[in-house]
């Protein structure tokens, strides 16, 4: 490695910290704040509103547990329209605002990416996402920056292995052109040929209003048995998908994390018939209707009957929202670690309580007990759609990556 | 009160600043900077530096509209070239060049790559105008952009991924902090509106405003249009290239995203507000195009409290308003802020004996 | 050589669809001398009503069963026993939706109509007469005003809508390499063409095509001679925003519906240019080459390309013949 010198800043503004932390007795804030942008706006709106009503049952719940060593939170979101520039705005923002900012939850690959080298000195803090981009599980240049779940090209090599395990021998890659859709085909590709696994596709697609039947026509031509489809949320690729399935194509399709949200699945079902029958993908958490869904559901249910009666969430939370609370209770878990031997909440003393975090019982957003490795949690496993219960079932074990 | 201004010598005539009234708001302004470097808190130093960034490049987008009367809807493509022609020197020459040196070779080289790239894409208003030039160039932006993104320059521009930025380094001052980076921003933008101000009393500049005012009239009195088409194209490109070179300072990564259409057309929509074809006229457009959505911004915080209901409608109102800005204008105002400043001012002059 | 007829025939169904779009823009240059660049918007808009109407409309609980699904007793009985997705079994599935798909089309209709008057009437009126630049940038903070307020009213969420024809797929060989097409899309495709062909017919030969000629030839002279120059602009917008709509819902069943609809804009305002500003021929024949052209760049260079085909092909155009391929050159005074 290279040590440039923001790296050196960064390692220097990490030893002061800890050096001098514990000799620093510091009036306790009225409140911690963690900030979040979420697409509230733009192609991944719908993900977004739905996550907003999540983060504010998130902070009633911590604060009804104390808060962070007895000081309550405020979470304060903010809309990025899925614009990385936008939510970096926010954060500037947040962070000239916002004195108590302790975390912040960022939104998009892209945004973090685009943060990544800000972090540093004063600039940084804990900073938890909705995206599983490889590059961000990287203690090293990246310290403050951590995945809820395995990363993107491990759900890819997941997924490849499947394939490979089925006896397939050829695989095509659908994928949007945003760093979102890019982030594993690089990796992808030289895994699938590790396996042996031919990728006779590789196709880019626009985010949203994607040309579906020429993207069809490629995927047909191609004659590929399985497609993996990465970089989507809730457009493009239900309709890629019900495209292959009028053309009559046999490929078996498989999404990653954000393709693999239940409600989603099934309004496509009401619509457009079970064309999602089969399809499988990768998921970190347990769904929200598992059937033996731990402590943690049971109360984010109990609370989400009474507070959002009415709304889509009273009886749901969707994955989306499942992966922004538990990325947040990552957070919230770091910094009560850091509060409870007397430290300032700094970005620093939190990335090194991250690590901490093995063997850790997260009262049931997983099947077992998880571990933070290079600031990725790779644990997860693999479910399928059926379209006559509507509901995704998993097809594997927990596994760890 | 003023009734003219008494010139005894040509050299007063000649002047930039060619009343004192005007050498007085220059040191005001320069005063007021002075204050926001030395007081200002965070949030306003990162607002003042995307409005310096935003300025420079506004000007420049000025000269070739405001002042040669060319449609351009693709001067983001400039920016995008003078921050990665940054990032890639820094990349390239880091090893050559002492680090303290790097920055003030760099940004010389920024502007200059954007320069020859104003004059390539100014080369269709050789043959094309009005319409089919704001085209031309806006099809430049999208050109610029894809092959910025695309895979056979990723290894220096980063591709879709963006690129980490250098931090700037003057003689061995490491600025490292917005405050910093906000004077050297200011600093050149100054000087960026001088320099606009000061073109428009050169040969060159008066010959931009004659091809505005009729470019065949202007050939037939001599004027070359080629040349001084290109001319007005690489200026505006280099003033934009030093927008963009201050930009990939500022931040610390910069994607290509950041520099589409959208940028494109706010830098047209604040010289419409602001007044086209008057040095101040992108400092009043830059301010507004900036301060209304960040205004619309902080009414919403404070209402939404953090809640996300409201915050779901900040950004549509805030598209709307930015519609509006441009359209209310256009309608009502077609000289923009300028114009009602200049309203202002005559009134006040004149008062109590007349108005307006 | 069976590829190349694939992303051929593929281009040209793009194409067609482009040819439509494009229409919009000319008629409304050619009455009133503006060049729309919110006319994607406009499309947008028009996708977005097809939407409300033929779903949204539906759904409620106060629509009738029928208008959801219309399903008679004789449908129940053929449908019985069909394969999922056989092509008997699509056609019988998009008369069921025929009714909301006819609600659908009849309501964007006449939405996108009186939208088009709306901005006609508000905002375009005002500035007759005025410069170029001020045109343009008006229809370009339009832009920005459609596309916020469309996502004030419609929280934007890519959603199925009902296609416009049966989606069966159609399967041949040529030349030894299977041809793969979509129903919907020959039919959409016939559609445009349809409609592409009809206004070119009827700004020939009726009456009040005859006043946009005349108006775009000259507007004082159009005016003493006793066409009501306002009616003919108000005419070109409406006629505008209906095609824009009908594009729109052919482009939400295509590609799913969303904000970025409104982006199609400025790659047919590339086309336009390309052609001609005033050539309906010219731009016909500039929206079918971008079609193929894109398609055979999506063949053989990938999506990416694909999406600046367009540009590169205007800036090519407009460097060599400056006023597009057949647009009529521009004589100026001084």
């Amino acid at each position: 490695m290279r040590l440039n010198r923001r790296h050196f800043l960064a390692t220097s503004a990490a030893a002061t910290a800890t050096l001098g932390a514990p000799t620093l007795l510091r009036a306790q804030p009225a409140e911690y704040v963690i900030g979040a942008s979420l697409p509230l706006t733009g192609p991944f709106a719908t993900a977004g509103q739905m996550v907003a009503p999540a983060l504010r049952m998130f902070e009633a719940l911590v604060n009804e547990d104390g808060g962070i060593g007895g000081v309550p939170i405020r979470v304060t979101a903010e809309d990025s329209g899925y614009i990385p520039a936008n939510a970096l705005a926010n954060y500037q923002r947040s962070l000239a605002t916002e004195p108590n900012l302790v975390m912040y939850f960022g939104d998009s690959t892209g945004f973090m990416k685009l943060v990544a080298p800000e972090l540093r000195g004063p600039n940084a803090r804990l900073m938890g996402s909705t995206s599983f981009a490889s590059e961000l599980a990287d203690p090293v240049n990246n310290p403050y920056q951590y995945l809820p779940g395995p990363s993107y090209e491990d759900q890819f090599d997941i997924l490849l292995q499947q394939v490979k395990d089925e006896g397939g021998s050829s695989v095509a890659f659908i994928f949007s052109n945003t760093e979102f859709g890019r982030d594993p085909i690089a990796h992808g590709r030289a895994r699938a040929e590790e396996l042996g696994l031919q990728v006779v596709l590789e196709e880019a697609t626009r985010e949203q209003g994607a040309d579906i039947p020429t993207h069809v026509t490629r995927l047909a031509q191609s004659g590929a048995e399985y497609c993996i489809l990465q970089g989507y949320v809730t457009g493009v690729w239900p309709q890629l998908i019900g495209g292959a399935r009028q053309f009559g194509l046999p490929t078996r399709f498989m999404g990653t994390f954000w393709g693999m949200e239940n409600a989603i699945a099934d309004r496509v079902t009401a619509e457009a018939g079970p064309i999602l029958d089969g399809y499988s993908g990768v998921m970190p958490y347990k769904y929200f209707y598992d059937p033996e869904r731990g402590p943690v559901y049971e109360r984010f249910a109990a609370f989400q009957k009474t507070a959002f009666a009415g709304t889509p969430l009273e009886n749901y939370m969707p994955t989306w929202g499942i992966q922004a609370l538990f990325s947040l209770t990552i957070g919230i878990e770091a910094l009560r670690r850091v509060a409870d031997k007397g430290l300032e909440l700094t970005a620093d003393n939190a990335a090194e309580a991250l690590s901490e975090l093995q063997d850790w019982d997260t009262g049931g957003f997983f099947g077992v007990p998880v571990s933070m490795v290079d600031n990725k949690i790779g644990t997860g496993r693999v479910y399928q759609y059926s379209a006559e219960t509507r509901l995704f079932t998993p097809t594997s074990d927990w596994f760890t990556v | 009160m003023i009734t003219g201004n008494l010139k005894s010598s040509y050299a007063t005539d000649e002047q930039v600043l060619n009343n004192r009234w005007k050498r007085l708001f220059l040191w005001l302004c320069i005063a007021g900077l002075g204050l926001i470097a030395a007081f200002g808190n965070n949030y306003i130093i990162l607002i003042a530096c995307q409005m310096g960034i935003m300025l420079i490049a506004v000007t420049g987008v000025n000269v070739v509209i405001g002042y040669t009367g060319l449609m351009s809807l693709g001067h983001a493509a400039f920016l995008a070239i003078g921050a990665y022609a940054v990032v890639i020197f820094h990349n390239a020459a880091g090893a050559i060049i002492p680090e303290s040196l790097l920055t003030l070779a760099a940004i010389p080289f920024a502007v200059l790559v954007s320069a020859i790239a104003g004059v390539i894409v100014g080369l269709p208003s050789l043959r094309v105008k009005g319409l089919y030039l704001a085209v031309a160039t806006l099809s430049a932006n999208f050109i610029v952009l894809f092959l910025i993104e695309e895979s056979f320059s990723a290894p220096w521009t980063g591709g879709v991924n963006g690129i980490n930025t250098p931090t700037p380094n003057l003689l061995g001052w490491e600025m490292d902090t917005r405050r910093e980076q906000f004077v050297l921003i200011a600093t050149l933008a100054v000087l960026g509106l001088l320099a606009a101000q000061n073109l428009f009393r050169t040969r060159v500049g008066r010959a931009f405003i004659a091809i505005r005012d009729r470019d065949y009239s202007a050939e037939i009195l001599g004027i070359s249009l080629y040349r001084y088409k290109l001319i007005s194209f690489a200026i505006s490109a280099a003033y934009c290239g030093l927008a963009g070179a201050l930009f990939a300072y500022f931040y610390a990564r910069i994607l290509p995203e950041q520099f589409e259409l959208h940028l494109s057309l706010m830098l047209v929509a604040a010289i419409i507000v602001g007044g086209m074809g008057r040095t101040m006229g992108p400092v009043f457009g830059v301010i507004i195009i900036v301060m209304v959505p960040e205004l619309i911004k902080v009414v919403f915080g404070a209402l939404a409290g953090g809640g996300a209901e409201l915050a779901m409608i900040r950004a549509p109102i805030q598209e709307i308003a930015f519609g509006a800005l441009i359209v209310g204008f256009l309608l009502f105002e077609p000289f923009g802020i300028t114009q009602i400043v200049d309203r202002g001012l005559r009134a006040l002059n004149r008062w109590p004996f007349a108005r307006g | 050589m069976g590829q190349l007829l694939q992303y051929g025939i593929n281009g040209l169904m793009a194409g067609a669809i482009y040819a439509l779009i494009a229409v919009g823009i000319v008629s409304v240059f050619k009455a009133t001398r503006v060049v729309n660049f919110a006319h994607g918007y406009l499309i947008m808009f028009g996708a977005y009503f097809y939407f409300t109407f033929a779903v949204l409309v539906p759904q409620a609980a106060w629509a009738p069963e029928w208008l959801q699904s219309w399903r008679p007793d004789w449908m129940i009985e053929m449908r019985e026993g069909l394969p999922m997705f056989s092509p008997l079994a699509a056609v019988l599935d998009w008369l069921a939706n025929g009714p909301r798909i006819l609600l659908g089309l009849a309501g964007a209709l006449i939405c996108n109509a009186l939208l088009g008057l709306l901005i006609e009437r508000t905002l375009m009126r005002p500035l007759m007469g005025q410069s170029v630049f001020a045109m343009i940038m008006l229809t370009v903070g339009l832009i920005s005003i459609l596309s916020g307020s469309a996502q004030l009213i419609w929280t934007s969420d890519a959603e199925f809508v009902p296609a416009l024809a049966p989606n069966t797929p159609i399967r041949f060989e040529l030349f030894g390499q299977m041809i793969f097409l979509f129903g919907a899309d020959l039919a959409n495709m016939v559609i445009a063409l349809v409609i592409f062909a009809a206004i070119v017919a009827m700004v020939r030969y009726t009456k009040s095509g005859v006043a946009i000629r005349a108006t775009a030839e000259d507007q004082s002279t159009a005016y003493s001679m006793g066409i009501s120059v306002p009616k003919v602009f108000s005419r070109a917008w409406v006629l505008a925003s209906t095609t824009g709509a009908i594009a729109g819902a052919i482009l939400a069943t295509r590609n799913g519906i969303s904000p970025a609809l409104g982006l199609f804009g400025f790659s047919v305002l590339a086309i336009v240019l390309m052609g001609g500003l005033d050539s309906y021929l010219g731009v016909f024949l500039a929206a079918m080459i971008v079609g193929v052209l894109e398609a055979l760049a999506q063949w053989q260079l990938g999506g990416e390309w694909a999406e600046i085909v367009p540009y590169v092909a205007v800036l090519l155009v407009i460097l060599i013949r400056p006023h597009g391929l057949f647009g009529t050159r521009e004589i100026e005074r001084i």
